[in-house]
């Protein structure tokens, strides 16, 4: 088997800031292969945005970042001086969520796009600009060689999205890392846009990170979904496996929180109790614990390490769902009413 | 897509709001107008929770906050229990706002961020006094308790609380002068997805224990689903169709309805995936289109959608109405 095209091992990033160290990322192991499409979710500050940062190498000066990063046989975080220039965007390249704010204001649209030819490639003038409307059409833009000269004020946030996905796509990269690309836009609009970012990852046979809060984006379109919690990797599957047969007790609750379009309406829905976890100073325990219904007392000792089988099914849980174990956890945990960490729990929650 | 015409208007049962005929429209210099909302007309009945859907630019704010007049209306009518909201001013105006409160999409800036909590959520009653016998101090911890806040954290600001939480204070905020309507825009849509449901919940409990009507907005179609006894779903400041939550979904006529349950990452099973596939740019609300307003994009459209704008008309003898001059066949669905 080949060398996956991204490794990411033992991933750590610290930010220290005026009340303690927060704990971005802590210890996230994956790999992706080529041609493959990663959905990495997770709810604010479970790390995710950092995580693609740091491939990126976007984090500020004062990030601590620890662990090895391989792409394409390069140690990503080691790259020459003298490559850095035409590393990061040429072959790696980011799309972020609000095309606004990833688009200068003061400059036309074509411009942005031949920038990127021009300074990675040495493109003169005249190809750059051809490139670009050829970019744009290439990303459904209509009427490109009129696009080409107007501002992004002048486009609706889809164009202004794929005129977006036109700079990444420039230098040829073979990994788009996308960061919610579609949060700011409405459905019909995001549906266009990840048909469009699936089309091209198949006819361009490239790879893609797809990061979102939104399991049902990542469902319809990702090989393989990575969910995150406090800074930690705690389940990746296959897409379906992971939906059909969740591991990790928060993968469980996030599917059982959101409301369903095919539930009747006022159908009940479950919450998650407690609050997202701290990421200053953490304690070493499993970071879902408090809010979990299988806590046992071993959850509390060890952060649990990350189990099952390696490139199939991984989850990080002691007492995983759908297991015997973790039936046994929640059975003693509802006979008792509560759990380790004392949280309420009653025998009809959880019944769907 | 149109919406003009009063069939979704109910007369059998205990209406609450009546809005007729709204236009809305805003002046973007050099005398052109933004039609925002185009002469669109619902109700609400006593305790109902009314779902608007539709995206960006479809005039679903507007219609909320033309409700509680935070904008200007250019026409028609709003009816509260024998009160015309649209031309009501001064002294008349500022008595019946309390029955009408309103609860907003960002929950941090929606909160002043000086100010303590428990004077955030009382500033309602600091305002108008003890007048109406259940407004009290103890009313603001009993409303803390019932969105699940500790009052003994009433003194801290909004910044120690995290986004669902002061979305919950922004709740007994809006419940402090004892509302009879909820308007609650997109309230859920800046929280995380683990915290929405709570939200979610507590409005559902609130709505029973208080006995609320809610006005309900939204562009996630699966939540406004969760929530509403009743769906409307708007397109450019137009009604494109208007039924009963779960008929709405489970049989949707319009072309529209049916692209954005297309359209979502999860499709609805009583659509086709295709649907979704609606091409161009929404229309400039400037120069809507003539004739039925969603014509620029619909698979189904013939000549007489650029002429004539469609009206409201009941589909069977259900509770749901749609505007449409070629709405689609569905096989009735087995369940």
């Amino acid at each position: 088997m080949p060398d996956p095209q991204l490794t990411v091992e033992d991933l750590y990033v610290r930010f220290p800031t005026s009340r303690g160290t927060v704990e971005a990322v802590n210890g996230v192991n994956f790999t992706l292969e080529k041609g493959q499409m990663l959905g990495i979710v997770g709810e604010s500050g479970s790390g995710k945005s950092v995580t693609a940062k740091t491939l990126m190498n976007l984090l500020p000066r004062t990030a601590e970042v620890d662990g090895n990063i391989i792409f394409e046989g390069d140690d990503v975080r080691a790259v020459a001086k003298e490559r850095r220039k035409h590393f990061w965007g040429v072959k790696m390249t980011m799309v972020f969520q609000d095309p606004m704010t990833s688009l200068n204001p003061v400059k036309r649209c074509g411009e942005q796009i031949t920038e990127t030819l021009r300074y990675h490639l040495g493109d003169d003038k005249a190809t750059a600009k051809k490139k670009a409307i050829d970019l744009l059409e290439q990303v459904g833009v209509p009427e490109p060689s009129k696009r080409v000269d107007q501002y992004p004020h002048e486009l609706s946030g889809g164009l202004r999205q794929r005129v977006v996905i036109a700079m990444a796509l420039a230098c040829e990269p073979s990994l788009l890392i996308a960061d919610e690309p579609t949060t700011a836009v409405d459905v019909t609009v995001q549906k266009r846009l990840l048909d469009l970012l699936d089309g091209l990852r198949r006819d361009r046979g490239m790879s893609m990170i797809l990061i979102t809060h939104d399991l049902g984006v990542a469902r319809g379109r990702c090989d393989d979904v990575a969910v995150m919690y406090g800074g930690r990797l705690v389940e990746r599957a296959p897409t379906e496996t992971l939906f059909a047969d969740s591991r990790h007790p928060y993968t469980e609750a996030l599917l059982r929180t959101i409301p369903r379009i095919d539930q009747p309406s006022h159908t009940r829905l479950e919450p998650i109790a407690g609050r997202p976890p701290e990421l200053i100073d953490p304690a070493e325990e499993c970071a879902f614990a408090p809010r979990c219904r299988y806590a046992q007392p071993d959850c509390l000792g060890t952060i649990p390490p990350v189990g099952g089988v390696r490139g199939q099914h991984e989850f990080a849980c002691f007492h995983p769902a759908n297991t015997d174990r973790g039936r046994q956890a929640l059975d003693a945990n509802l006979a008792a009413g509560q759990t380790v960490t004392g949280l309420q729990i009653q025998a009809n929650a959880g019944v769907n | 897509m149109a919406g003009t015409g009063h069939a979704p208007l109910r007369d059998d049962r205990d209406i609450l709001l009546t809005v007729r005929d709204l236009e809305v429209e805003f002046p973007v210099g050099r005398h052109e107008v933004v039609h925002a909302v185009s002469g669109i007309s619902f109700d609400v009945a006593e305790g109902e929770t009314l779902g608007i859907v539709g995206e960006s630019g479809c005039g679903k704010s507007t219609v909320a906050k033309s409700i509680i007049r935070l904008n200007d209306i250019k026409s028609g009518s709003i009816d509260y229990q024998g009160n015309d909201l649209a031309h009501m001013e001064g002294e008349a105006l500022r008595q019946i706002r309390p029955d009408l409160q309103m609860i907003f999409q960002d929950p941090i800036s929606s909160l002043n961020p000086r100010r303590k909590i428990r004077d955030v959520i009382s500033e309602g009653i600091a305002v108008w006094g003890n007048t109406k016998g259940s407004w009290s101090q103890e009313r603001i911890e009993e409303l803390m308790v019932a969105v699940g806040i500790d009052p003994k954290f009433g003194e801290r600001r909004p910044h120690q609380f995290s986004g669902g939480q002061c979305q919950r204070i922004g709740i007994a905020r809006a419940l402090a002068l004892d509302p009879k309507v909820l308007i609650c825009d997109e309230p859920v849509s800046a929280l995380d997805v683990s915290v929405q449901a709570q939200v979610l919940n507590i409005l559902e409990d609130m709505k029973a224990r208080y006995g609320l009507t809610l006005l309900f907005i939204s562009h996630d179609l699966s939540v406004v689903k969760n929530v509403s006894d009743r769906i409307i779903v708007m397109y450019l400041g137009k009604v494109c169709e208007i039924g009963n939550a779960d008929e709405l979904y489970e049989n949707p006529r319009h072309p529209y309805t049916r692209a954005l349950l297309a359209s979502i990452p999860e499709p609805a099973p009583t659509v086709d995936v295709s649907e979704g596939d609606i091409e161009g740019e929404l229309p400039s609300p400037i120069h809507p289109p003539a004739g039925c307003r969603f014509n620029t994009r619909c698979q189904h459209a013939t000549d007489i959608c650029f002429t004539d704008e469609p009206v409201m008309q009941q589909v069977g003898d259900s509770d749901h109405y749609l505007a449409c001059h070629h709405p689609v066949e569905v096989a009735v669905s087995v369940v």
